[in-house]
C-alpha cells in the first residue's frame, strides 16, 4: 500500500492505495493533480530524513506528503 | 480485585485516575499528537535526536549549504545559525492555515531542504535578538 499525506488542521489526513489497483492509482493521481493545483507542495522521502520535492505524480512513491503553499509569516 | 481496590478509593482520586486515562487516550489523537508523530517520521536519526534533546533541530539549506535551526513552535522559529552556532539572522515562513507545531516544523525542513531559495525569498526577516522561548508553546 502507498500513502499520500496531506497536512490539515487535524494533523494530517492519510490516503491508502494500492498502487497494483489502476482505479485507485488513477484516484491517488487526480488527488495530486488537485492538490498540488490548490498550492500544495508535494514530497516524499528517499531515505531515513532526505526528501524530495516532486511536480508530478510518481506512481512508485510510498509515502507522498502534502504540505499548504509557504507564506512569509 | 480492581473493582474493589476501585470503589475503596476515595472520589478525588477516582476522578483523578478519569482524567489521566481520558488524557492519555485521548492526548495521543489530538492534532498536536499527530504533528509530532508525523515529524518524528520524516527527521533523520540525527534530527530527531536533536530535536527529542533540545526542541529543535538543525537543517542545511540545499541551495547555500547554510545551517538553519528550526525550533519548536508555529511562527519565527527558524534561525540561521553561524560557523559559530550562533543565531546569524531569523527567517519567518510558514504553510498557510493554522497547522500545528510539528506539521509547520516538517513544512520548514522540506522547504529548506528542497528549495531553500524559495523558501528563503518569501521569508520575513527578523532579527536573532527577537527570538524568545517565548514564541514557542510549550511541547509534550
Amino acid at each position: 500500500m502507498a500513502t499520500q499525506i496531506v497536512m490539515d488542521q487535524t494533523g494530517d489526513t492519510r490516503h491508502e492505495f494500492d498502487p497494483d489497483n489502476a482505479e485507485a492509482l488513477a484516484r491517488a493521481e487526480r488527488r495530486f493533480r488537485e492538490l498540488t493545483g490548490a498550492g500544495f507542495t508535494a514530497a516524499y522521502r528517499t531515505g531515513p530524513g532526505e526528501v524530495t520535492r516532486i511536480k508530478s505524480f510518481d506512481p512508485t512513491a510510498q509515502e507522498t506528503l502534502f504540505y499548504p503553499r509557504l507564506v512569509g509569516g | 480485585m480492581i473493582a474493589a481496590v476501585w470503589l475503596r478509593a476515595p472520589a478525588r482520586a477516582r476522578l483523578h485516575a478519569l482524567r489521566e486515562l481520558y488524557r492519555r487516550f485521548f492526548g495521543e489523537n489530538t492534532p498536536d499528537a499527530r504533528g509530532r508523530r508525523l515529524l518524528a517520521e520524516w527527521l533523520s536519526p540525527a534530527q530527531h535526536a536533536q530535536f527529542e534533546q533540545h526542541r529543535y533541530f538543525d537543517v542545511i539549506g540545499c541551495d547555500t549549504g547554510k545551517r538553519y535551526r528550526i525550533h519548536y513552535g508555529t511562527a519565527a522559529n527558524v534561525h540561521e545559525i553561524d560557523d559559530e552556532g550562533r543565531a546569524a539572522m531569523g527567517w519567518c515562513f510558514v504553510p498557510s492555515g493554522f497547522l500545528v507545531p510539528g506539521d509547520v516544523m516538517l513544512a520548514q525542513k522540506v522547504a529548506l531542504e528542497t528549495d531553500e531559495s524559495a523558501a528563503i525569498a518569501l521569508a520575513n526577516r527578523f532579527p536573532p535578538a527577537t527570538h524568545s522561548e517565548h514564541f514557542y508553546r510549550r511541547p509534550f
